[in-house]
């Protein structure tokens, strides 16, 4: 078991040194940097929390990528597919493609059918052994331009291909001294641009990045115990369950200094839920999208962002505006087109807060229902500890509204599982247009998510 | 009464009273010549949220596909939607209704 516990302080690698590679080396450079320096130190810890993990130092690592750019540059191949399931052998094809220059796609298990578009590239498993198939086209030295490929969620539409330069997918990382040595939980998945995002910036900066063993709240609670993490990047509907469905011992020993949220958006009340569980933690909302990386975020730890925010020129470079719908408009530079995100705001005193995704609306008889609304009115009844809200197709009234929750352990004293539903049933009849009203409404273990950890809008 | 409408008659009432419990309403008796509005008080919503609950008792949605070439049939009693229930569930083309 790794005796590595606590986080290193020395600056590592420099991050002018790091800030000089280009941006494609940069990965291979500081894992290098850190494994000449600290080569015991641990770098990744698999199955974190569960039965037996395994522990792979920096060492190792920069082993693995020496050996891989050997072949990359023996080779030559068009591109690469990451066909692997070890977060390690991820790491390990991104640093040594970046740095020999060779196009890598990450394809998530539901994406592995795009693969037709990606001709000539070749397959590299958990093995990281690359064989040379004699029939494939051979890269030319003056490359093609060196990209990521990510596939996206498929939230906003059908999966699809999106290519990324090394520099926008580095362009987030935080490399200051503050950010060296942590432990970060990676609970996304590893092959998706936010799950990506997490481990690039835990082996940038010397990090230790736990992969829990499995996405249960225990697990994760434990993973981030057993391994002191401190930061927790995660979504909503994620951190909601932790908070919520954990056992609650497990819940008092954990202690996070950093939580970011991203891929849906966080309501007030969880937000609140998370600092009385945390003290001392500091909340970051991260705004993004696969297309367009990260547009920004907030670090107020209050929901939605400032009212002031639209129509200026944010930290990051883009602008906001929002159409006359309601509908946010991101500008990423000056020299970029307008991107309509299909996320509504609605102005709320000095915020804008989101309340959901235009192709989320329900349409009952014609009337719309936004589901982020009823599901925020569900979590503030006693005994309901999460909700979601869906459409359910009808030929009578084109849809309903229909709603699963998940009820708190223990429930409200004196109160049935059935008594919790007929309250919850009658405080949205009496917050809700009757149209808004759930008409279904299931007690469940767990809220449905997709694989890319995110609540569907139409029936599951 | 064959032993068919029975059973579809028992899961038709016991939806109709979880709607109207859902709601907020006093389940009183259902009985077959009651109107569905006019009686009982049911909405399009009722209605729709009747025919999802029926979908998982009994395992058809007779409204989603309506025979080709006719109207969908008025429901206006509880019998009506005995019979179109009784209908979708043996395995005969939908007919009209009187």
């Amino acid at each position: 078991m790794n005796t590595q516990m606590s986080p290193n302080t020395s600056p590592n690698p420099s991050p002018s040194h790091l800030a000089d590679a280009p941006a494609e080396d940069r990965l291979a450079f500081a894992i290098t940097e850190v494994a000449r320096q600290f080569p015991d130190r641990t770098a990744i810890v698999a199955g974190a929390g569960g039965e037996s993990s395994r522990t792979i130092d920096y060492a190792a690592l920069a082993g693995a990528i020496a050996k891989l750019e050997s072949s990359l540059d023996r080779v030559r191949p068009v591109g690469i597919i990451a066909r692997a399931n070890r977060t390690e052998s991820l790491v390990v094809l991104a640093a040594a493609c970046g740095r020999q220059h060779v196009p890598v796609a990450f394809l998530a298990e539901d994406s592995r059918d795009l693969i037709g578009e990606l001709r000539d590239w070749v397959t590299v498993d958990d093995s990281l052994l690359l064989v040379a198939n004699p029939a494939a086209q051979r890269r030319e030295f003056e490359a093609v331009a060196t990209h990521v490929v990510v596939a996206t969620s498929g939230t906003s539409g059908p999966p699809k291909l999106v290519e990324h330069s090394w520099d926008s997918l580095l362009a987030a990382a935080r490399l200051a001294e503050q950010w060296h040595g942590l432990g970060w939980i990676l609970v996304y998945d590893a092959t998706r641009w936010a799950g990506i995002q997490v481990w690039l910036q835990s082996l940038l900066t010397g990090g230790r990045l736990v992969v829990p063993a499995s996405r249960d709240p225990d697990t994760v609670l434990k993973a981030i115990v057993d391994e002191q993490a401190t930061v927790l990047p995660a979504t909503p509907t994620l951190l909601r369950r932790l908070l919520t469905s954990a056992d609650r011992s497990l819940l008092a020993k954990a202690r996070l200094d950093r939580i970011t949220l991203g891929g849906e958006t966080a309501d007030g009340l969880l937000l609140e839920q998370a600092r009385t569980a945390f003290p001392a933690v500091k909340i970051t909302q991260v705004y993004a999208t696969t297309e367009l990386g990260e547009v920004f975020r907030v670090t107020d730890g209050l929901a939605g962002f400032p009212v002031n925010w639209l129509g200026r020129s944010l930290a990051g470079g883009a602008r906001l505006g929002m159409r006359r719908d309601g509908e946010l408009l991101v500008q990423l530079s000056r020299d970029s087109a307008e991107v309509a995100t299909g996320d509504l705001i609605e102005k709320r005193g000095d915020r804008y807060e989101f309340t959901g995704r235009r192709s989320d609306v329900i349409v009952v008889g014609g009337a719309k229902v936004l589901p982020r609304r009823v599901e925020e009115l569900l979590r503030g009844v006693p005994g309901i500890a999460d909700a979601r809200v869906y459409g359910m197709p009808s030929a009578i009234t084109g849809e309903l509204v229909a709603a699963e929750v998940v009820l708190t352990e223990p429930l409200p004293e004196g109160s049935t599982p059935e008594s919790i539903r007929a309250g919850a049933l009658a405080a949205c009849r009496s917050g809700l247009e009757p149209h808004g009203v759930p008409r279904i409404l299931d007690i469940v273990k767990k809220i449905t998510t997709n694989p890319a950890g995110k609540v569907p809008r139409r029936q599951a | 009464m064959s032993s068919l409408s029975d059973s579809t008659t028992a899961a038709i009432v016991a939806a109709i009273g979880q709607v109207l419990h859902d709601t907020g309403r006093a389940a009183d008796a259902v009985e077959p010549q009651m109107l569905l509005a006019t009686d009982l008080g049911l909405d399009s919503l009722d209605l729709a949220q009747t025919v999802v609950l029926l979908e998982r008792s009994l395992g058809v949605d007779p409204f989603r596909a309506p025979p080709a070439g006719s109207a969908r049939p008025a429901i206006r009693t509880v019998a009506d939607l005995v019979s179109i229930y009784s209908q979708g569930l043996s395995a005969r083309p939908a007919q009209r209704l009187p």
